[in-house]
C-alpha cells in the first residue's frame, strides 16, 4: 500500500507541476504582451504605412483634388490613429511615440495644400444619386430645387429675372447647406467632396460662358 | 408529419422575427425622408411621427407638432407638400 503511495505521490506531484506549467506558459504570454512594447519596431513599421495611407485616402480624390489635401489632413490624423490601432495588439505604450512622430507632418500638410480644385460634376451627381444618406423623396426635392436654381440662373443671363448675382449666390449657398446638412453625418466623404467642389461649381454657374456649356 | 409541421412553424417564427425589424427600419427611413422633405420645403413639422401610404408616391404625414401634410410627386415630377387641415 505504501509502495503504491510512494509510486503515485511523485506522479501526483508531477501532474501538479504539469498543471502549473500551463500557468507558467500563460505568464510568458502576458510577458509577451508586456515585452511586445519593447518591440516597437513592429509598431514603428505600421507607422511607415502611414505614409502610403494617404494613397487610399487620396483615391476618392479624383472627384476634387482639393479634397485630397483634406483627405491628407484627415489621413494625417487618422494615419496616426491607424498605427495606434495597429499597434494596439502589441501594447498601449508605443502608440504615443508613433502618434507624436506624425505630428509635424499634418502641420506641413496643412500649409502645403493650395492645389486648385478640379471638378468632376458627373461623378458628384452619380454619388449623390447613389448615396443612401438621403431618401428618395428628399433626393427628388433637392433635384427640384437645383432645377429651380438653374432656371433662375438661366433667367438671369437672359435678362428675364430681377435677381442679382448676390441673391443667386445666397440661394446657391443655402441649397448647398441643405445638401450638406443631409450628408454630413451619414456620408461624410461625399459631403467633403461637395464642400471642396463648392467654389468650382460656383465658378461654372457664375460664368455665363461656362454656364452655357453646362446647359449644352 | 408532426416534425414537418413544427419545422414549418419554426421557420415562420424565425421569418417573422426578422421581418418585423426590417419593416420597422423601412418605416423609420420613410419617416426620416418625409421629415427632410417637409423641412426642405421650409414648412413646420419638427419630426414626422406617422406616415400613411395613400398611393404610390403619395403619403399622409403627421408631425410631432400636430401639423399634417400630404407629400406626393406630381405629374411634372415635383415633390409637393400640401398642408392638411
Amino acid at each position: 500500500m505504501r509502495l503504491v503511495h510512494l509510486t503515485f505521490l511523485p506522479l501526483l506531484f508531477a501532474a501538479g507541476c504539469a498543471a502549473v506549467a500551463p500557468e507558467g506558459s500563460v505568464a510568458p504570454q502576458t510577458g509577451a504582451t508586456a515585452t511586445q512594447p519593447a518591440t516597437p519596431p513592429p509598431a514603428a513599421e505600421p507607422s511607415t504605412p502611414s505614409t502610403p495611407q494617404p494613397v487610399p485616402a487620396a483615391a476618392p480624390a479624383p472627384l476634387a483634388p482639393r479634397a485630397a489635401p483634406q483627405a491628407e489632413n484627415k489621413a494625417a490624423t487618422p494615419g496616426t490613429k491607424t498605427p495606434t490601432a495597429a499597434a494596439k495588439p502589441p501594447a498601449a505604450s508605443p502608440p504615443p511615440s508613433t502618434a507624436v512622430k506624425p505630428g509635424p507632418h499634418p502641420a506641413a500638410a496643412t500649409t502645403t495644400p493650395v492645389a486648385p480644385p478640379a471638378l468632376d460634376l458627373a461623378a458628384l451627381k452619380e454619388q449623390l444619386k447613389e448615396t443612401k444618406a438621403i431618401g428618395v423623396f428628399t433626393k427628388i426635392t433637392l433635384k427640384n430645387q437645383v432645377d429651380d436654381l438653374l432656371q433662375q440662373f438661366r433667367d438671369y443671363y437672359q435678362g428675364k429675372a430681377k435677381v442679382t448675382m448676390a441673391q443667386l449666390r445666397r440661394s446657391y449657398d443655402l441649397l448647398l447647406m441643405k445638401v450638406l446638412s443631409l450628408l454630413q453625418d451619414a456620408d461624410r466623404k461625399l459631403a467633403a467632396a461637395i464642400v471642396s467642389s463648392r467654389e468650382a461649381i460656383w465658378g461654372l454657374l457664375a460664368d455665363p460662358k461656362k454656364f452655357a456649356t453646362l446647359e449644352g | 408529419m408532426i416534425n414537418r409541421t413544427s419545422a414549418c412553424a419554426r421557420t415562420l417564427f424565425v421569418a417573422a422575427f426578422f421581418a418585423v425589424p426590417s419593416f420597422a427600419a423601412d418605416d423609420a427611413a420613410l419617416k426620416k425622408d418625409m421629415t427632410s422633405v417637409i423641412a426642405l420645403q421650409g414648412l413646420p413639422c419638427g419630426q414626422v411621427v406617422a406616415v400613411k401610404v395613400n398611393a404610390e408616391n403619395d403619403y399622409a404625414c403627421s408631425c410631432k407638432d400636430g401639423n399634417r401634410y400630404r407629400v406626393y410627386v406630381n405629374a411634372a415630377g415635383r415633390v409637393v407638400v400640401e398642408k392638411q387641415k
